[in-house]
């Protein structure tokens, strides 16, 4: 038991920091299920965590704030998605061009608006809501796990839930799926892969809006290029998962925890804070080759 | 009574300049199972993928049950009855049977969820109403190739389609899945179905279908009832000129053995059944071995182990005395050794490169000048590479723009080329027109004269027997039967080998 009133205040603040990894993972999911690699989480997110935190400002609500920064960032993605599926542009190179554009977009805008390349703080915006359940929270693990968080958070767990259904469930899934396996045999029952792999990439900007929103309106500042490869490392973490929406709750987990470990620990130990701040990448790294390395012998069995 | 009429139809396609159909006419009737012959590149397919909704025609029209209609896509021509199963299968492998079947028109739970349990069920009842044999809950990649087949002809059932176009369908199936396979279709155009079926296969064309349209160069050049015709006359007609069924052979005579493979063995772990079975076998120099058996019982094996992909679980393989069993590619590209694979497309040829560039590749090494390919004398080689195998056409396009009867023609020119001693020949006509079988022929007999070692391995027996000097039989990864290939055999004999019926090593 320690001042913060949890009883792992370590693990309670990696299931907070895990929740725009999780959401922009997910999003990552359905691109990915279809069959393309979407590198454009990144910038995704930069674009909705810049655009919420501005419009939460300047209306006075949380509410319409996301709501614009997830509608701008679904724009983006349309034009992402549009430029990669129609105009037939390397998906690669499209994703990163909105990478560029969303990091030099948002640093431009934000000069332009406040005339300030650096961090811009916002004080009057109104108060994320949470969860408060004191007389539970003090329970090991559960209360570390489930009580006071943001809204954001167990948002992030809605979402996840209603993606495995779809995904699962739906006839829409199905063919998602199936566009991803093979596109000539969607292609060959008269549907399109093109629309599904567009709705997927929509899908991706309507989380990482989200994903970016809950960064800058829970710091209540945009700083540049705040996601700082978060992005990226959602995109491991879909593999990490295994393209499967609830392993990439675990996946996201790690990440989270190792980041809210070095965060600790950069306090309470003597290691050298370089190190501990590159940890959760230090992490990321082996937790790919890990899954490679499973992935290599789970194959193997299955030739010989 | 005609069920459907497809009138004046054609197409065009600019970008490899073909006129793929030209006022093609086609007259099916109810209840028949029509088959649509013709040589590659003769416009069946297209005229397919037309009737489908996957092209779209240039002129001409659809009358389908006396209406005229017109269909932009598949599900234009699935709500028409018209249902197609392609050469190469259209399913989703990670998928059941049912969730194949039903996807694209899938039962909804809720009007929102994908009712599983009624697809499995909806499929199944077609499976059992058609007498198909395949569970509904399995999952693709578990399935036969036969199974396979099947399940894209349910496909086509569930959505209530009467006329089903078949595209190659026995390519892909082995003797007893095509016996099967005939049977389902009769069993479904007993039920009413109607068929159009396009092939390559005469016999098949003779054993399954009532009518025959054959088509050459984009136009239809006869219909017949298919009682009326014999395959001499169809094989005319299809290629237009008489051929040479009776290919000059030259009596071999035979010089040193060049490739001995001693009781050479493939075992997977894990696994009872070996896929090669203590073979033994001798090529000599100017002589042609013909390797023969159906499809699955080792003759992909046999290609694999020989040009050294597999390394033979046991026994030795020599070349010339030399074992090299398991040697790697550039090792075998270092010796006097060609090698004409059964996979033309993946194995024998890089798709996206450019004509010149397979031409080159298996000796690359002997055309840089100072570190950097010399274009000069690769022109030089390029050019009478075509000419002496009159490859006609642009060598800078990719190959992948070619028929597959020319891509065929410039790896052979490679393999050739390269002063090799023995020559493996896999299926070396798989899926290839008459005239283009004709030409692979001719080299083949001709590297025999020349004192070449050859070993033809093929699942096409007539090929085997109109090419071999000897012939070794394979079932189930052994080898039931030797034979000089002179007058005393007999096809049907062979074939009691092939099928396991007789075996002289028991």
């Amino acid at each position: 038991m320690n001042e913060s009133g949890y009883y792992f205040p370590v693990i309670h603040n990696a299931v907070g920091i895990m929740t725009p990894f999780l959401l922009a993972a997910i999003g990552g999911l359905f691109t990915e299920l279809t069959g393309m690699l979407n590198i454009a989480l990144e910038g995704l997110m930069l674009t909705g965590a810049f655009f919420s935190v501005i419009f939460a400002a300047s209306t006075g609500s949380l509410f319409l704030g996301v709501l614009f920064g997830i509608v701008i960032t679904m724009f983006v993605a349309l034009i992402f998605g549009l430029i990669s599926l129609y105009l037939k542009a390397d998906i690669f190179i499209s994703g990163l061009a909105t990478n560029l554009l969303a990091s030099g977009l948002t640093v431009v805008l934000a000069f332009k608006i406040f005339g300030n390349k650096g961090v811009i703080l916002f004080k009057n915006l109104p108060e994320l809501p949470s969860l408060n359940i004191p007389f539970l929270q003090k329970i090991p693990l559960f209360g570390d796990i489930f009580i006071g968080h943001n809204i954001f958070v167990y948002l992030s767990w809605l979402i996840v839930i209603i993606a495995a259904v779809v995904i699962y469930k739906t006839p829409f899934g199905m063919r998602l799926r199936g566009t991803g396996y093979n596109p000539q045999a969607i292609t060959a029952l008269g549907l399109k892969p093109r629309n599904y792999q567009l709705a997927a990439i929509l899908i991706s900007g309507f989380t990482c809006g989200i994903a970016g929103a809950v960064l800058t309106l829970n710091l209540g500042a945009f700083v540049p290029n705040i996601t700082s490869g978060r992005g990226w490392i959602a995109l491991v973490a879909i593999y990490l998962g295994n393209k499967n929406p609830f392993g990439i709750v675990i996946a996201s987990f790690v990440f989270g925890f190792s980041e809210s470990f070095s965060n600790y620990a950069q306090g309470a130990t003597k290691i050298p804070a370089d190190f501990i701040l590159a940890f959760p990448y230090i992490i990321t790294v082996i937790a790919m080759i890990g899954y490679s390395i499973w992935k290599y012998y789970k194959e193997n069995r299955k030739i010989s | 009574m005609s069920y459907l009429i497809m009138e004046g139809i054609s197409k065009y396609f600019p970008r490899n300049q073909v006129q793929a159909n030209r006022n093609v006419n086609l007259v099916v009737k109810k209840n028949e199972i029509h088959a649509i012959i013709g040589e590659n590149g003769a416009g069946k397919s297209t005229l397919m993928k037309i009737l489908y909704g996957l092209v779209r025609p240039d002129k001409g029209r659809i009358i389908l049950n006396g209406k005229e209609v017109s269909i932009h896509s598949p599900m234009d021509a699935n709500r028409l009855g018209i249902g197609m199963v392609h050469q190469h299968f259209r399913l989703i492998r990670e998928f059941t049977v049912a969730e194949n079947v039903v996807l694209g028109m899938e039962p909804k739970k809720n009007c929102l969820f994908f009712n599983r349990d009624k697809s499995v069920r909806d499929v199944r009842s077609v499976i059992e109403k058609y007498g198909f044999n395949i569970n509904s809950e399995s999952r693709v990649s578990d399935l036969t190739v036969g199974q396979m087949q099947q399940v894209e002809i349910v496909k086509m059932l569930y959505r209530e389609a009467d006329l089903l176009i078949l595209d190659e369908p026995t390519s892909v199936l082995t003797e007893q899945e095509i016996s099967r396979f005939f049977d389902n279709i009769r069993e479904l155009k007993n039920r009413g179905k109607t068929f159009i079926i396009i092939t390559h296969k005469l016999d098949e064309v003779k054993k399954i279908s009532d009518r025959v349209t054959v088509m050459r160069g984009g136009e239809v050049v006869a219909v017949k009832e298919t009682e009326n015709v014999d395959q001499k006359e169809l094989t005319k007609l299809m290629v237009g000129k008489s051929v040479l069924f009776k290919l000059k052979k030259y009596p071999a005579s035979p010089g040193a053995v060049v490739l001995e493979l001693k009781n050479v063995s493939l075992k997977l772990k894990r696994q009872e059944q070996p896929l090669l079975d203590n073979i033994n076998l001798k090529v000599r120099a100017g002589e042609i071995v013909g390797v023969a058996g159906v499809g699955g019982n080792g003759l992909g094996e046999l290609e694999n182990v020989v040009s050294g992909l597999f390394k033979a679980s046991e026994g030795e393989i020599l070349f010339r005395g030399e074992n090299i069993a398991g040697i790697s590619a550039s090792k075998f590209r270092e010796k006097e050794l060609g090698y004409v694979p059964a996979d033309r497309l993946n194995r024998g040829s890089c798709l996206d490169s450019t004509v010149r560039e397979n031409m080159i590749i298996t000796k690359h090494h002997d055309f840089l000048k100072a570190g950097v390919f010399s274009q000069k004398k690769i022109s030089v080689f390029v050019d009478n590479l075509s000419k002496s195998y009159s490859i006609t056409g642009d060598t800078s396009a990719p190959i992948g723009t070619l028929s597959g009867g020319n891509i065929q023609k410039v790896i052979l020119a490679r393999e050739l080329a390269t002063g090799a001693e023995l020559i493996i020949f896999a299926e070396p006509t798989w899926g290839l027109d008459v005239a283009s079988s004709e030409f692979v022929y001719e080299n083949i007999l001709k590297l025999k004269r020349n004192g070449i070692a050859v070993l033809l391995i093929s699942s096409n027996l007539d090929e085997i027997m109109n090419l071999a000097d000897r012939i070794v039989v394979m079932y189930r990864g052994r080898i039931t039967g030797r034979f000089l290939n002179d007058r005393s055999i007999s096809k049907a004999l062979i074939g009691e080998y092939m099928m396991g019926i007789r075996n002289d090593f028991n």
